[in-house]
């Protein structure tokens, strides 16, 4: 498995092989506030990179996240439905969003020191 | 653009860790344990809120007659001990800002939103009427919750709902925006942190405006900007029982025009059959009439997503469609209250 990496759009990544896992940051749900509601994408669902694939309701704002490649999701984090609290707790662990197969791999993203210094 | 002003408890929230946002030029504490926390604090037991923000102005008693024509409701007639609740009206029956009045024997005291004190300056002065600016010599906490009153009777004495009160270093009155008793307690700038510290040690938890707005919505409050604006009158906005004010008043013609025809903007209270918030500014149709949400979250008791709709005119039927991002989402209007 490579390293976690994190788009200028506030989400992470990891790659595995011909496989992507897709959340949002820590900075991200920090400045979202409490998530009260995520809409997932089906599986089988294609999206670009760049495609909003996650829909996030918070109590401050909604905001997306964006795919970090081209990909088909494979499998969603269904427990978010009930426990979107997930994404704050622990937003780079429990609080995974979607899994994806890789279409296009493209593993531009910064690493966390180079994420820690945009953020900051 | 100019700095951001700070209350006296600013390094204090900063040391609770508060997130802190620009609220009406006034750098003022978001959250510190999340909104939900805190709206659950303030649900289940009690939480204090820093709303120094909020203009106070001291207005000499003698003036009562003038500041009576500038507003909807009777501040005149009701006892020196009584807070009120009302609207200063412009000539065109719209809402210059909401606000609380604390009489008392002697003086009174104007509380208004951070975001209209400057506007309500302006017009005291064009009609003549004096004040004492007391925003920044004083601190304003409001304090909030099912064990509130149980709490600060501890402090000093509480009085009946709605009424005012001094003792000591307080001016206070039994009033809030939260839904819940409580009092709102204005004190000298130099004596706010030991209160609030004397606050924390009874288990009173410190609440920012996040969880003060969810708060507010649940318990059915109009929110000036969103609910109210220069372009809403009190009748619009569903406030017709603050329109007491038996004497000429500004905008009078108006609002007894829209009291009898009913020909006005109308808002309505509603839910959603969905999980997606209706967010500001988000449209919606009920019957054909079109509306506008004004506010919109989820409220943390009821688990749904709630809000303020403003439509042209009165909608005949309670089923709503909003248009959420492209997504059509159905919700229904309400006739009660969100929290019974």
């Amino acid at each position: 498995m490579s390293e976690t990496k994190y788009l200028e759009t506030h989400e992470w990544y990891i790659v595995d092989g011909d496989n992507v896992t897709v959340g949002i940051s820590d900075y991200a749900q920090g400045e979202l506030g409490d998530i009260v509601f995520v809409t997932l994408p089906e599986v089988g669902q294609e999206f670009s990179k760049g495609d909003a694939i996650v829909e996030v309701e918070a109590t401050k704002t909604v905001a997306e996240a964006y795919a970090p490649m081209n990909c088909v999701i494979t499998e969603v984090n269904s427990t978010l439905e009930t426990e979107p609290e997930l994404i704050n707790n622990d937003p780079v662990g429990e609080g995974w969003m979607i899994k994806a197969e890789i279409k296009e791999m493209d593993d531009s993203g910064m690493s966390y020191q180079q994420y820690e210094s945009f953020i900051s | 653009m100019s700095e951001s002003k700070t209350t006296s408890l600013y390094d204090f929230h900063l040391s609770k860790n508060a997130k802190v946002i620009d609220f009406a030029g006034w750098s003022m504490p978001f959250s510190y344990d999340g909104t939900l926390k805190e709206h659950h604090y303030v649900r289940e037991s009690a939480g204090y809120f820093d709303v120094s923000h909020m203009g106070r102005l001291r207005l000499n008693y003698s003036q009562i007659e003038d500041i009576n024509f500038l507003i909807c409701s009777d501040l005149k007639n009701i006892s020196n001990t009584k807070a009120l609740y009302s609207i200063f009206t412009s000539e065109d029956g719209t809402a210059i800002d909401d606000v609380i009045f604390w009489k008392f024997e002697d003086d009174l005291i104007l509380i208004c939103n951070a975001s209209n004190t400057n506007k309500i300056k302006t017009h005291l002065d064009i009609h003549s009427i004096n004040y004492e600016d007391l925003t920044t010599t004083t601190d304003l906490i409001a304090i909030q919750g099912k064990n509130a009153i149980d709490i600060v009777s501890n402090i000093m004495t509480v009085p009946e709902k709605f009424s005012t009160s001094k003792e000591g270093k307080y001016v206070y009155a039994r009033t809030g925006y939260t839904g819940e008793d409580g009092l709102e307690v204005m004190l000298d700038t130099n004596d706010t942190l030991g209160f609030v510290s004397e606050l924390e040690a009874k288990g009173v938890k410190p609440c920012g405006l996040g969880s003060r707005d969810t708060l507010r919505l649940e318990a059915s409050l109009p929110l000036y900007g969103f609910e109210l604006t220069d372009d809403i009158s009190p009748i619009e906005a569903g406030l017709k029982w603050t329109v007491t004010n038996k004497d000429d008043y500004l905008g009078k013609d108006v609002i007894d025009y829209q009291i009898e025809s009913k020909e006005h903007k109308h808002l309505k209270r509603f839910k959603l059959n969905a999980k997606q918030i209706a967010r500001t500014g988000t449209i919606c149709t009920s019957d054909g009439v079109e509306g506008i949400v004004t506010s919109g979250n989820i409220s943390p008791i009821l688990g749904y997503p709630i809000g303020f709709v403003l439509f042209k005119s009165n909608p005949a039927d309670d089923l709503v469609e909003f248009d959420i991002r492209g997504n059509l989402v159905e919700g229904n209007l309400l006739y009660k209250r969100f929290l019974s």
